[in-house]
């Protein structure tokens, strides 16, 4: 629209054509200023301010190759495995939660079942819900399992706690397709779940790969889970390390503490930049109700 | 194979969409379903697909009876008014999804078949594309190769034309009646235009508000409509109603409205001694003729050329009479005319319930 207007009268509208930009340009500069600062202080042995102190350096990474010369690392579980651990939490809870979320949200969408309507509103008053208040049941319940302090507890937990999302979101896209489809493929011959599978499923593609992003990257990001749950550390993720530097008492490496940092969240920018075509996707794919 | 609905009746919460429906459908038969739109046709038809579960009443194939049946049980094919093909399949792979699912049906059996079915609607050259890369027409030619490609006992049609250009629905609707033919499967279809079942059906059961209306040829629908709504259903353009007063006049009966007055023949007379009519007459059953000849006299309304013939709209009295006229005809708004009315081509309803008295 301020392209339209600018070429009618451009000396001035231009002006006016850009006033968004800048609005927007100034709010957005403390977040840039964030990262900015993030990525050079991992390459600097101090920085004070927004200024750097001393030469460009790897030192900060030196957790990658060599951990042992790093006092912070001793006691922990080595990067590689908390890698591993964060990618199979992720992975694990994508997995879950979309295998899930696909069929939950096919019947919301297709089957009319009793208590149905209930079942949508409960689901959506799960997820407005703080997980912070259910930590101590939680607890309770990992415990009678014999599940607390185990990777697998805690990809259930968080898995559960993705669900509502993803549950609205896959039947928002199953809403999208004709029912003309569905009784086609019936009437070809197939039954439900073959229809689901090699008709529904296929067709809501697009929700699943976004769906599958934005699980992966909050399981990848969450840190209250594993970090109450899994306290003795052998099975701990990224995020928990992050906070173990940071926590370290009187005096805090934010050399280090950057470069893990910046370790830490690469995966998921690479991932986003990768996937960016299908978030959007998400949105644009309109969420009906 | 031979289909037959006995009382079958639809509802929807409150809504009654078919009501106590009876049908029969003889093995081989082309039968159209016709109605306006919300007269139960497609729910009737759902319920013969096994999509929707009848409330009350009996679906039999052959000898089978198979209301309670799945879709996949009851060995139909169908093709949905959106096509519904699989947008994310080929069109090899549309048609071959039925046999999929068939466990009797090799895999180098399966091939050979799409490719016949293919052929029979001469869609074989497009086997590699996606739905979308297809026209309308080709589109609906790959629906009807999925539909027959399992070699069903009944052909199902929704509304098989309606997405189509005037034109291709002109060329697809002898396609179909000759694919139907051809086959030889007992088929049901079901269409708002009168047109297209008088043209494709063997026989047309006209339906409203959830009720048969009417089920019999497209001649005797035409000739002999049952009651008032039918005979104004079919035809186009519509048939004219004239409320008239029945008289006797020198020993004839004689159907009388304003400015009009029209002996019936002996064959026409109602039975019983009904005092008044509402006279059906097919626009092409009125000829203008000279002012002051006819049984009417009336001014050109408007003239409406197309093509083949022109329709002429006719003020009489109070009313319009819509009249066919030969493409030759000169007449202008304003012209005075006579009418005369093809007398055995006369169609008495009665005034109120709207069935045939005569």
């Amino acid at each position: 629209m301020a392209a339209v207007v600018g070429e009618r009268a451009p000396s001035t509208n231009r002006w006016l054509a850009a006033l968004p930009y800048v609005v927007l340009a100034l709010a957005t500069l403390p977040i840039l200023v964030l990262y900015v600062w993030l990525f050079y202080s991992s390459f600097f042995p101090r920085v004070e301010g927004f200024r750097p102190v001393g030469d460009f350096t790897f030192d900060n990474w030196r957790f990658l190759w060599d951990p042992l010369s790093v006092p912070q690392m001793r006691n922990r579980p080595p990067i590689v495995p908390l890698t591993f651990n964060t990618f199979i939490f992720a992975a694990m809870t994508s997995a879950i939660g979309l295998l899930v979320s696909s069929m939950a949200g096919y019947a919301f969408s297709r089957l009319r079942f009793p208590g149905r309507r209930m079942f949508l509103g409960s689901v959506l008053l799960l997820h407005s819900f703080p997980s912070v208040t259910l930590l101590i049941a939680l607890f309770v319940v990992l415990r009678a399992l014999g599940l607390y302090d185990k990777l697998v507890g805690v990809i259930l937990v968080q898995t559960a706690f993705a669900l509502p999302f993803g549950i609205w979101i896959m039947k928002g896209f199953f809403d999208n397709i004709p029912w003309d489809l569905e009784m086609s493929a019936l009437v070809d011959g197939a039954g439900r779940f073959r229809t689901w599978w090699r008709i529904m499923l296929p067709l809501v593609k697009p929700g699943l790969l976004a769906l599958a992003v934005l699980l992966f990257v909050e399981g990848w990001n969450q840190f209250l889970l594993p970090f109450v749950f899994m306290p003795s550390g052998s099975q701990q993720t990224l995020s928990t390390l992050v906070k173990g530097i940071l926590g370290e008492g009187r005096f805090v490496d934010y050399g280090l503490l950057t470069a893990v940092g910046l370790y830490y969240i690469a995966p998921v920018l690479i991932l986003f930049v990768l996937a960016q075509d299908q978030l959007m996707r998400i949105y644009a794919g309109g969420v009906k109700g | 194979m031979r289909v037959a609905l006995e009382r079958l009746t639809k509802r929807f919460g409150t809504v009654t969409a078919v009501q106590e429906l009876d049908l029969e459908v003889r093995s081989g038969e082309f039968v159209a379903l016709l109605g306006p739109s919300g007269c139960g046709k497609t729910t009737t038809l759902l319920m013969i697909a096994g999509i929707y579960r009848p409330t009350t009443g009996t679906i039999v194939f052959g000898d089978r009876r198979v209301d309670h049946l799945h879709p996949k049980e009851r060995g139909i094919g169908m093709v949905f008014q959106s096509y519904a093909l699989y947008p994310h399949m080929t069109v090899s792979e549309n048609i071959a999804f039925p046999l999929e699912l068939q466990r009797a049906v090799t895999r180098p059996d399966r091939e050979a078949r799409v490719r016949e079915a293919a052929a029979k609607v001469q869609v074989d050259e497009l086997l590699d594309r996606r739905p979308a890369q297809l026209s309308g027409g080709q589109q609906q030619r790959v629906a009807l190769a999925r539909a027959l490609v399992k070699r069903p006992d009944i052909l199902l049609l929704d509304e098989p034309l309606s997405n189509l250009d005037a034109r291709l629905r002109h060329d697809m609707r002898g396609e179909i009646k000759r694919l139907q033919k051809e086959v030889g499967i007992t088929s049901i279809f079901v269409t708002h235009d009168q047109l297209e079942a008088l043209s494709m059906a063997d026989r047309v059961a006209v339906m409203r508000d959830g009720r048969l209306q009417a089920y019999a040829t497209p001649d005797e629908l035409y000739a002999h409509p049952v009651n008032r709504f039918v005979a104004g259903f079919i035809g186009s353009p519509p048939m004219n109603f004239i409320p008239a007063d029945l008289a006797a006049r020198n020993g004839d009966l004689v159907a009388r409205a304003q400015d009009i007055e029209l002996p019936l023949p002996p064959a026409q007379r109602p039975r019983g001694n009904a005092a008044g009519a509402t006279v059906g007459v097919r626009p092409e059953h009125i000829a203008i003729v000279a002012p002051g000849e006819g049984q009417a006299a009336g001014e050109v309304y408007v003239v409406e050329p197309v093509g083949r013939e022109q329709i002429v709209d006719v003020q009489v009295g109070g009313r319009v009479l819509r009249v066919v006229a030969p493409p030759g005809y000169g007449g202008k708004i304003g012209d005075r005319i006579g009418l005369r009315f093809a007398p055995e081509r006369l169609h008495l309803f009665d005034p109120q319930s709207g069935d045939r008295l005569a």
